[in-house]
């Protein structure tokens, strides 16, 4: 699910950057640092959207830096259980197949798909199949959440499509 | 003279000009929000804090009212010989990690040389904090205390 949310981030900034332009390498420094990253705690941070205040600038004592501590706006990321979910397979094998959805990467194990879809390990690439459905590398897929595993830097999430409406999504 | 943060003015000697102490404290900041020195190399337009007694890092965030800046200032607006020793170091430190320099150099090479030279020029972009004892700060601009000698 995306969230809007207020965050803080502190950027410490080498003397050689105090300038005129020292507002334009804030804000660029803080794009770079934050967007793309993701945190256990508020997940994946997509977006900068506003900055709220950039500061004042502190020196740190004995190093010569100044250290800013920024508000700022984001838009983040963060996977629930029993959250559904469009994503697009990258891997299939015979243990599941793994589903990027956006930034977040997602496992549907082979036990948590229809019971008559089973893995052909002989078609090129190798899927799962079933009379009315092919999963493969590159499909598109609807996937409910059922678990998520949080880490300090990263998330990873299980899936499922072992239900209505789940699975193979056809592009008409 | 003032080398302690009480106020401190003897009344000893008068030169220094029609400047009266008193006043500082009832002046708003707003005339010297606009004129930042543009130096040589651009101009700096953010100050940094340098902190004098700061309290120790790593204690409660300041919030609300304890997070300003005291708007009654009552602290000496002569520059002590200690803050005199810290922005000159701070301001000589940044200036040897290639800080833009706010004043023409003239062949100067020693950072503390050209710290001087700011100084004197009122060019140090530069607020000391004065922490008090009730855990209130004041903030002075470098140019707007008063130097001596």
């Amino acid at each position: 699910m995306f969230f809007l949310r207020e965050l803080t981030h502190t950027i410490l900034l080498h003397p050689s950057y105090f300038g005129a332009q020292l507002e334009d390498y804030l804000r660029q420094k803080l794009y770079e640092d934050v967007e793309g990253t993701c945190s256990g705690k508020h997940g994946y941070i997509i977006s900068v959207i506003h900055i709220s205040s950039i500061g004042e600038g502190k020196l740190l004592p004995g190093t010569g830096q100044a250290r800013f501590k920024t508000n700022y706006t984001a838009v983040v990321m963060k996977p629930f259980k029993g959250e559904v979910v469009d994503g697009r397979v990258v891997n299939v094998n015979k243990m599941g197949f793994f589903a990027m959805v956006g930034p977040l990467q997602v496992f549907v194990s082979s036990h948590l798909v229809h019971a008559d879809m089973k893995f052909d390990p002989n078609a090129s690439p190798q899927c799962y199949r079933s009379n009315d459905e092919l999963i493969q590398k590159d499909t598109k897929v609807r996937i409910q959440i059922v678990g998520c595993r949080v880490e300090a830097n990263d998330i990873f999430a299980i899936g499922t499509i072992k239900k209505d409406f789940l699975g193979q999504m056809r592009e008409e | 003279m003032s080398d302690d943060e009480r106020m401190d003015m003897g009344g000893d000697d008068g030169d220094y000009g029609e400047y009266d102490p008193d006043e500082v404290n009832y002046e708003p900041d707003e005339a010297a929000n606009g004129e930042n020195g543009d130096g040589p190399d651009g101009e700096i337009d953010e100050t940094m804090i340098v902190e004098s007694n700061a309290p120790a890092e790593g204690e409660k965030q300041r919030i609300g009212k304890a997070a300003v800046a005291n708007e009654v200032r009552v602290t000496t607006p002569y520059m002590t010989k200690y803050e005199r020793a810290r922005v000159l170091g701070t301001r000589a430190l940044q200036i040897s990690m290639n800080a833009p320099v706010l004043v023409p150099v003239e062949g100067e090479t020693d950072p503390l040389e050209i710290a001087l030279k700011e100084l004197a020029a009122k060019k140090i972009p530069l607020v000391i904090r004065r922490y008090l004892p009730d855990n209130s700060f004041e903030d002075w601009k470098v140019e707007e205390l008063i130097l001596q000698e």
